[in-house]
């Protein structure tokens, strides 16, 4: 009975183990018994009908049948039985009193909650609070460890902790009120909930969880020694025995044999064999992912000679549509992106050429092992003859490189750890079907996996290099796919390129150190024009036109031109909204580009104060520079990088005051890169208060005091973070902008040594300050290093004077200060560096993993924590099936070799299962294991094991040929029958557990979309290769780029970017897996938005126009005939004849109602056509395969 | 965990039956919608029949215990909001202003930061709870009373990818569901022509869909985008939601077509619930059709009512869009709803400009929302939260910059179950770390389960061999909001 309550996947209870009566299960046989019950103490005239909606109602699936006639339980599956609505009043009644009576008990402690209570209670309390200290093997605080029920009734160097049963003798409560001296958790007490909770648990005698109970060290070995039987998993295959059946005739092949001894054994017969059309459809999509030609339908109805279906299997397999079929299904487990997703989502330019690869890969029939090899350890593969080969198995360790990764992690250990476990995630997900990753923190709760053992494998991927580095936002390593000489010759040109770079940078700094050399004679002026600079931005301008946008009208002074109406200029006219279609400046890179500008001519009566301000300004790209009358008044802000715009609040901004003189002058807007959009210009006077001081920008600044802008501005931010610091050597000019004196105890609080030398100082003003400053600046640029060590004083000023980022450093900009034959030369090398960086061949890349540069075993990180390490464990693989003994990887090798060998082992008791299971999941829609990705003890267990090992070896046997797989469960009976529906079949078996007839199947996401491209004539069959625009490490997601990436391409979708975070909405719709985790067994739901693509969707709409068109080009046919058509190629079937009738009929009608709609008669006879294609391809003929 | 006996149904369902067969819906009215009812009222539901065979991933699922809150507005800032600068008072920092932070930074930031900067805002005390809220809020200032404040959030991360995706999905490690995904699988929408868990104007950065992603729970559960970032308000739709080639009776006639080759084939293939429930969608995906774009479309709103959100001001208008959606969309039924002022509120410089601009653009809207929800009754059901993914320091970046700061930040929420004119937990003197009664991200997701009626110990999935929870094996309920 409690097999068949096995619960499904994705709805158990946490940490609970099956052997176990469970509450659940008593819950359901509560309800039958009450069911049960009722059913004869009720009147009998209710229906069965009635009854399995009561049960439907208060959640039992199954009906215990039993009437005077039968003593024997018989299982209904009520899901399936057929229902009329709600059943009757009195009955639904009774559903609200079994209801309520389940309700209560469920409420009520009982005695089998014990484990539960401590799963859901206790164990948490324990991990947060008392397990970090608590559960070291080798080093427990005070010798305790309450990580088990032994030794928390063990205890420590205090004894027991607990005595079972008895609150006040146990040491724990003690520690834990914190009434005595032993006081814990040493962070804080407990909340008082809590302390009530472990209280509970002692009076109820320290029940413990359920769990695999095998730790690190000496237990795990015992265990995983001891543990007998062993799970089904960890134990090799072996050849099943023949089972004995009646009806022989239907075994055309092993397969057959197995299926058919679940059959018979619950008495049920397998479905008639499919029809050919059925078959041809079904094989077809199965293994191409597309819908057969009406030829190909033709060709295998006329094929009358034995082997017909082989030869079609034998010819599907033969087309590189079979790659792109079962390529993708891989993809799937490999979890596979063109871009990193999470947090910074950066383009992964070359992770297309393991798309390439996989697919390439099975159109190959690559034996699996290979495949299995490459993937994990291409690089380390004895070095192949040619190029070709060597580049494929780079491109095969993709499969390493390409997960979803946080690349601004600001702790980089943990970053690296992250990555790590990813790749160990996937890696045993995808080979063994088991959840290793779940070891990352604590022993796995169910399966045999310590720790330590994850510990071991991530040292083996910790050893290989992934990532160049681990910066915030960091760089994945990449191959380049070339033959060596011309990875040497571009080895060469880099070189060059870099001694380029030097040579350019010295010239570069000893310009940069004279320019620093003539400011530094300047301080003074700098601390002076700093200061305003600060103070002038202090002066947040308000736009002359009032604030509240809608109801704003400029003063009447105030003079308005649009944007568009320059008198001079190169930028886009209109401007453009929206900083992605601005056009970037198409002129030349570097020094001497045209830059963009608008001039406008604007007449003033008087000479003054103006303000100018700007409308719906843009600012993502970076603003405007201004200039007035030829001299350049203001320097724009740079860009905003990496961030999103969100809709512009808008409205006015005031961009600066500026003098004009009387009658005519010219405004200038200018930028480098992308001229922003604005929507209008204005200029009114000044309207601040007269006698108000005028801000300057600092360009203004910087020429009333003669100094450079460029280093003004590092002044200026050098004085802003050192901003009333009192360890600055700023601190007496600063605070004489507060308070202008020295006198009293203004400078009381002045940290710095260079207080010393402002002693008794009283300058009369600023400026005065401003010199005294300058020249101890000076001064301690003259003195010698050793005198400067003696005078703390003057090693602070010398300190700030040359700071790598200090003040003086070089500016960004620094070139156009120049002599111009200095910027002659530079841009002359430049020149000559472009021309060889632009003779760089553009060499293919791939994402990839080599030998990491340090090969090391790693520590166990308690708890997850790399900031707390336990023991060291050797890399070797998981213990329960390689065993204690394991030839140890070698020192200078990180084990990837080894790991994949060790995987590939033909009697390793997971791999061929776990792929064999994949490739018969993919087949008929359910794995032989249902969880595809998880073999252990939390995941399912197989319907048909015999079956499954069977195939798994016969797989190894056949060298890992996947093909091979293919034919062999292709040609079974199972696979060719129909999937007629029978009533008592339905009743005994009603998710077809044991395949009595074949599973109808949805279309996956990408069928669908090229099938529908397909069936119009219109699907692109071109190979290979990226369709992503984007330059590799360029941000995926921002606003410019949303919308970058053109899903409409008539290309196979296997070839679509798939872009993590931010997936293809159609894609999203019909169940894709998310990217970011393998996944083997992909969801088939019905939902609404797939409906609302199939009715609106742009493809859609675009390739049944395309059809129709195709179809009315059609000469010398009738309409019958172009249905016809429409239905061999959408259906594979021709239609009845009644169908042609209703086809006709609905195409008149439509264009009959169009005619509210459209004038011209043509285009709606064509959009009538067009209804009928769509309506072919939204049905649900279309979208399942029998 | 799950005694409780309702949701058993559920568990009953394989997952793939559910998920094969699955909704036809929303539109059947599912089974456990019906016992729902059955337990809740008194009366018999009527004799509706129930069709599709199985129940809808969306359909109507009761909580673990009776629910304070019926649904959410999620009112996300972006960025980074900062506390000292908004609701989080200070005196001591402006007594010391320009002076060192007398205390140790936290181990692991963003980037270097100066010395302790007071706010350029004045803070006031409004309403009957004398709370403080600065200048920036003048609106939402007389709205404390129904505010109830959580001063000591604190996340573990210190950058904007990992904190949204900490704070959306509970994990800053690994794709997880977000909390809107958790929330309609624990509880099904209550609008069977419309997604349970809808988010407006979504970021499509930091994390990007995953913040509003279903990870491994079924894709039903994801959030259905309206728009993306810099999109306006104004022209944001679902995704397929609208055709401008064929008209309105025209596709019903195409559809009838579609329906009527369904029904003969269904009749030929025999009892199929995947079938039956594609039948069912296409209808669903009709109405829905009709439904969404009159619950997006503000226009036939008072004029009043558009006032309140500051729809009528170029500032407040795109924010006061959205957040009259909102109100549109919860009152329709729609779960989870999430409003997002993207990415604004990360001023490590210009933090005078910029603040003040973010705050003017959501301050009317949001206040508006409030006394909206408050007139129609709504506000007693329906939990408002306000708040981004981490704090700001109190110490300087710049003259005019704070940096992130996950050690401390305010959220506040108002409504179902909360307990108004609150303020709970506290920062130190300067506002850079969360002192008294801290409140982590699980913790604050574990009480908006709470307050939704679903103990976030027991709302488990089961993926990759374990259970997870939205809370993972962290989260307390902070009880000292509860109303």
């Amino acid at each position: 009975m409690r097999n068949t309550f096995a619960a499904p996947k994705g709805m158990r209870p946490p940490h609970r183990e099956r052997r176990l009566p469970r509450r659940r299960d008593s819950l359901e046989l509560a309800r039958i018994g009450l069911i049960d019950h009722l059913m004869f103490t009720l009147p009998g005239a209710t229906s069965m009908a009635d009854w399995a909606a009561v049960c439907r109602l208060v959640g039992v699936t199954r009906l215990v049948r039993r009437t005077a006639s039968n003593a024997v339980p018989a299982c209904d599956n009520v899901l399936t039985m057929p229902m009329r609505g709600n059943p009757p009043a009195p009955l639904l009644k009774c559903v609200r009193l079994i209801a309520l009576a389940l309700l209560s008990s469920a409420l009520c402690p009982a005695a089998d909650d014990g484990p539960e209570f401590f799963e859901t209670h206790v164990r948490p309390l324990l991990v947060r609070q008392c397990l970090p200290c608590h559960s070291s093997p080798t080093a427990p605080m005070g010798g305790l460890r309450l990580d088990s029920r032994e030794g928390v009734l063990k205890g420590g160097s205090r004894g027991p902790a607990i005595v079972a049963g008895k609150p006040a003798e146990s040491i724990l409560l003690r520690a834990v009120r914190q009434t005595e001296s032993l006081r814990m958790p040493p962070s804080g007490k407990l909340k008082d909930a809590d302390i009530a909770i472990l209280t509970q648990w002692i009076e109820m005698g320290v029940p413990w969880g359920v769990e695999a109970r095998v730790e690190t060290g000496a237990e795990a070995r015992q265990q995983t020694a001891a543990a007998k039987p062993k799970f089904w998993a960890f134990v090799p295959p072996r050849d099943p025995q023949k089972p004995p059946l009646k009806n022989t005739a239907w075994v055309q092949s092993p397969i057959d044999a197995f299926i058919l001894a679940g059959l018979e054994a619950k008495g049920l017969n397998p479905a008639p064999p499919a029809d050919k059309r059925t078959l041809i459809r079904r094989a077809t999509f199965d293994l191409t992912g597309l819908p057969p030609t009406p030829r190909e339908v033709e060709e295998f109805l006329e094929d009358q000679r034995p082997g017909a279906f082989a030869r079609v299997i034998d010819r599907l397999l033969a087309a590189p549509r079979y790659g792109e079929r079962w390529g993708r299904h891989w993809l799937d487990v490999a979890r596979y992106a063109d871009s990193n997703g999470l947090d910074e989502n950066l383009v992964y330019r070359h992770a297309w050429q393991y798309r390439d690869y996989v697919i390439q890969a099975f159109n190959k029939d690559k034996p699996y092992d290979q495949f299995v090899k490459e993937q994990l350890a291409g690089d380390l593969l004895p070095r192949p003859a040619d190029d070709a080969t060597q580049f494929e198995r780079w491109t095969a360790t993709g499969f390493l490189s390409l997960g979803a990764k946080m690349l601004a992690e600001d702790d980089p250990a943990k970053m690296e750890m992250d990555i790590v476990d990813e790749q160990l995630d996937t890696t045993t997900r995808a080979f063994m079907g088991l959840t290793v990753a779940c070891a990352r923190c604590h022993d796995h709760k169910f399966d045999p996996i310590p720790q330590a053992d994850y510990y071991s494998l991530a040292g083996i991927f910790k050893s290989s290099k992934t990532m160049e580095d681990f910066k915030v936002v960091a760089t994945w390593h990449e191959y380049v796919l070339a033959p060596a000489p011309e990875r040497e010759k571009l080895k060469a040109l880099l070189d060059r390129i870099a001694a380029m770079n030097k040579e350019i940078a010295s010239i570069s700094k000893a310009e940069d150190d004279r320019l620093a050399g003539e400011a530094r004679r300047k301080t003074g002026a700098y601390l002076l024009a700093a200061g305003d600079t600060l103070r002038f931005e202090q002066v947040h301008l308000k736009p002359v036109a009032a604030e509240s946008k809608t109801s704003s009208k400029p003063p009447a002074n105030a003079l308005i031109r649009t944007a568009a109406s320059f008198d001079r200029g190169n930028a886009p006219r209109p401007l453009e909204k929206g900083e992605a279609k601005t056009p970037a400046n198409t002129g030349r890179a570097g020094r001497g580009a045209p830059v963009l500008f608008a001039e406008y001519d604007i007449a003033v009566p008087t000479a003054g104060d103006y303000q100018l301000d700007l409308l719906e300004e843009e600012t993502g790209s970076g603003t405007v520079d201004v200039w007035i009358n030829g001299v350049l008044e203001k320097r724009g802000a740079g860009p905003v990088t990496n961030r999103e715009a969100s809709p512009d609040a808008g409205g006015w901004s005031a961009a600066g005051i500026f003098q004009l003189v009387a009658g005519k002058n010219t405004i200038r807007l200018e930028h480098k890169s992308r001229f922003p959009y604005f929507e209008s210009l204005l200029i009114a006077p000044s309207p601040l208060p007269p006698g108000t001081e005028t801000p300057r920008s600092p360009v203004q600044v910087a020429r009333q005091y003669g100094v450079n802008p460029s280093f003004l501005d590092q002044w200026v931010e050098y004085m802003r973070t050192s901003k009333g610091a009192p360890h600055s050597v700023l601190y007496a000019m600063l605070a004489w902008s507060a308070q202008p004196s020295m006198a009293g105890g203004a400078l009381s609080g002045w940290t710095s040594p260079a207080a010393e030398r402002f002693r008794d100082y009283h300058p009369k003003t600023r400026e005065e300050l401003a010199g005294r400053y300058q020249e101890l600046f000076l001064e301690a640029e003259r003195k010698s290093e050793s005198d400067r060590k003696s005078d703390a004083a003057l090693a602070v000023f010398h300190e700030e004077s040359f700071a790598k980022a200090g003040p003086f450093r070089a500016p960004s900009d620094a070139r156009q200060y120049y002599p111009q034959a200095v910027q002659s030369q530079l841009t002359q090398l430049e020149k000559e560096r472009k021309a060889l960086e632009d003779s760089k061949p553009d060499l293919p890349k791939a994402m990839g993993v080599s030998e990491g540069d340090k090969i090391a075993d790693l520590a166990i990180n308690l708890r997850g924590s790399h900031w707390t390490l336990g023991e060291v464990v050797p890399r070797r693989f998981l213990r329960v099936m390689a065993g204690e003994s394991q030839t140890p990887i070698d020192a200078t090798q990180s084990g990837r070799l080894q790991l994949a060998e060790w995987l590939t082992e033909p009697n390793h008791p997971l791999t061929s299962r776990v792929m064999a299971n994949r490739i018969w999941r993919w087949h008929f829609g359910r794995g032989i294991v249902p969880s595809v990705d998880n073999f252990g003890r939390l995941g399912e267990m197989p319907t048909n094991q015999p079956l499954l090992d069977w195939l798994a070896l016969r797989f190894v046997e056949q060298k890992w040929s996947i093909k091979q797989m293919h034919r062999l469960i292709m040609l079974s009976s199972t696979y060719q029958m129909s999937s007629a529906y029978d009533g008592h079949a339905a009743e005994i078996d009603p998710e077809n557990t044991l395949l009595w007839r074949a599973n109808r199947q949805r279309l996956e996401a990408e069928s669908i979309r090229d099938s529908v491209m397909a069936v119009s004539g219109d699907l692109d069959l071109t190979m290979g290769g990226t369709l992503f625009t984007f330059k590799d490490r360029a941000y995926v997601a921002d606003t410019s780029k949303r919308g970058g990436v053109d899903y409409a391409r008539n290309r196979r979708a296997v070839y679509l970017p798939v872009v993590r975070s931010n997936m293809y909405e159609m894609f999203q719709a019909f169940d894709l897996p998310d990217p970011s985790t393998p996944n083997g067994d992909r969801n088939s739901t019905v939902i609404a938005p797939q409906a609302l693509f199939a009715m609106n969707g742009d493809i859609v709409l675009k390739h049944t126009r395309s059809m129709a068109e195709g179809l009315l080009a059609r000469t010398g046919v009738d309409d019958s005939a172009r249905i016809l058509e429409a239905y061999e190629r959408a259906l594979a079937r021709p239609p009845a004849a009644k169908e042609v009738d209703g086809a006709l009929t609905f195409i008149a009608g439509i264009e009959k109602a169009m005619e509210a709609h459209e004038k011209d008669a043509a285009k709606r006879h064509v959009f009538a056509w067009q209804s009928f294609c769509k309506a072919l391809m939204a049905s649900n003929e279309f979208i399942y395969v029998n | 965990m799950n005694r409780h006996w309702n949701s058993y149904l559920n568990q009953r369902l394989s997952r793939r039956e559910l998920l094969r067969v699955s909704s036809t819906g929303f539109g059947a009215l599912a089974l456990a919608g019906l016992l729902a009812e059955e337990v809740r009222a008194e009366e018999m539901p009527g004799a509706e029949s129930v069709t599709g065979g199985a129940p809808s991933p969306l359909a109507v699922k009761p909580p673990h215990f009776a629910p304070k809150a019926k649904r959410v507005i999620f009112l996300f800032m972006h960025g980074g909001p900062s506390q000292v600068d908004t609701f989080d008072y200070k005196p001591l920092l402006i007594r010391d202003h320009g002076k060192p932070l007398p205390f140790q930074r936290p181990k692991v930031v963003s980037s270097e930061t100066f010395n302790l900067l007071k706010s350029p805002w004045a803070f006031r005390q409004y309403g009957q709870s004398g709370m403080w809220v600065s200048d920036l809020f003048p609106e939402l200032a007389q709205r404390v009373d129904d505010l109830c404040f959580i001063k000591s959030m604190y996340g573990s991360n210190s950058r904007h990818g990992g904190a949204l995706l900490e704070l959306h999905t509970g994990s800053d490690t690994f794709v997880r569901p977000s909390m809107g995904s958790w929330i309609t699988y624990g509880l099904g929408s209550e609008n069977q022509s419309m997604p349970g868990f809808i988010t407006i104007c979504p970021t499509q950065s930091h994390g990007g869909a995953n913040n509003f992603g279903s990870a491994f729970l079924p894709a039903p559960y994801a959030g259905t985008p309206i728009g993306a970032v810099g999109v306006k308000a104004r022209d944001a739709k679902i995704p397929y939601i609208a055709n401008t080639e064929t008209p309105r009776e025209i596709q019903r006639m195409e559809l009838d077509y579609v329906q009527q080759m369904n029904r003969q084939q269904l009749a030929a293939t025999g009892p199929d619930a995947a079938l039956d429930g594609r039948i069912e969608s296409f209808e669903l995906a009709f109405r829905m059709q009709s439904e969404a774009p009159g619950l997006q479309d503000i226009s036939r709103e008072p004029a009043a009512t558009q006032k309140l959100y500051g729809i009528d001001d170029r500032v407040t208008e795109d924010f006061g869009r959205q957040c009259l959606m909102a109100r549109r969309l919860s009152e329709k039924g729609v779960r989870f709803v999430q409003v997002s002022h993207t990415y604004k509120w990360d001023q490590h410089s210009d933090l005078l400009r910029d603040h003040a601009q973010n705050a003017r653009e959501v301050d009317k809207p949001i206040s508006g929302l409030l006394q909206d929800l408050k007139a129609r009754g709504l506000l007693k059901d329906t939990l408002v939260i306000w708040g981004g993914e981490f704090g700001r320091t109190p110490t300087a970046q710049g003259s005019d910059g704070r940096d992130h700061n996950p050690e401390a930040f305010t959220f506040w929420l108002a409504g179902g179950g909360v307990k108004p004119g609150l303020q709970y937990g506290s920062t130190d003197d300067y506002g850079y770390y969360a002192v008294e009664n801290k409140v982590h991200f699980h913790d604050l997701h574990a009480t908006i389960l709470h307050l939704l009626g679903m103990d976030h110990t027991r709302l488990t999935y089961r993926y990759a061999g374990r259970d997870f929870r939205l809370t993972d094996v962290h989260g307390n309920v902070v009880n000292g909001i509860l109303a």
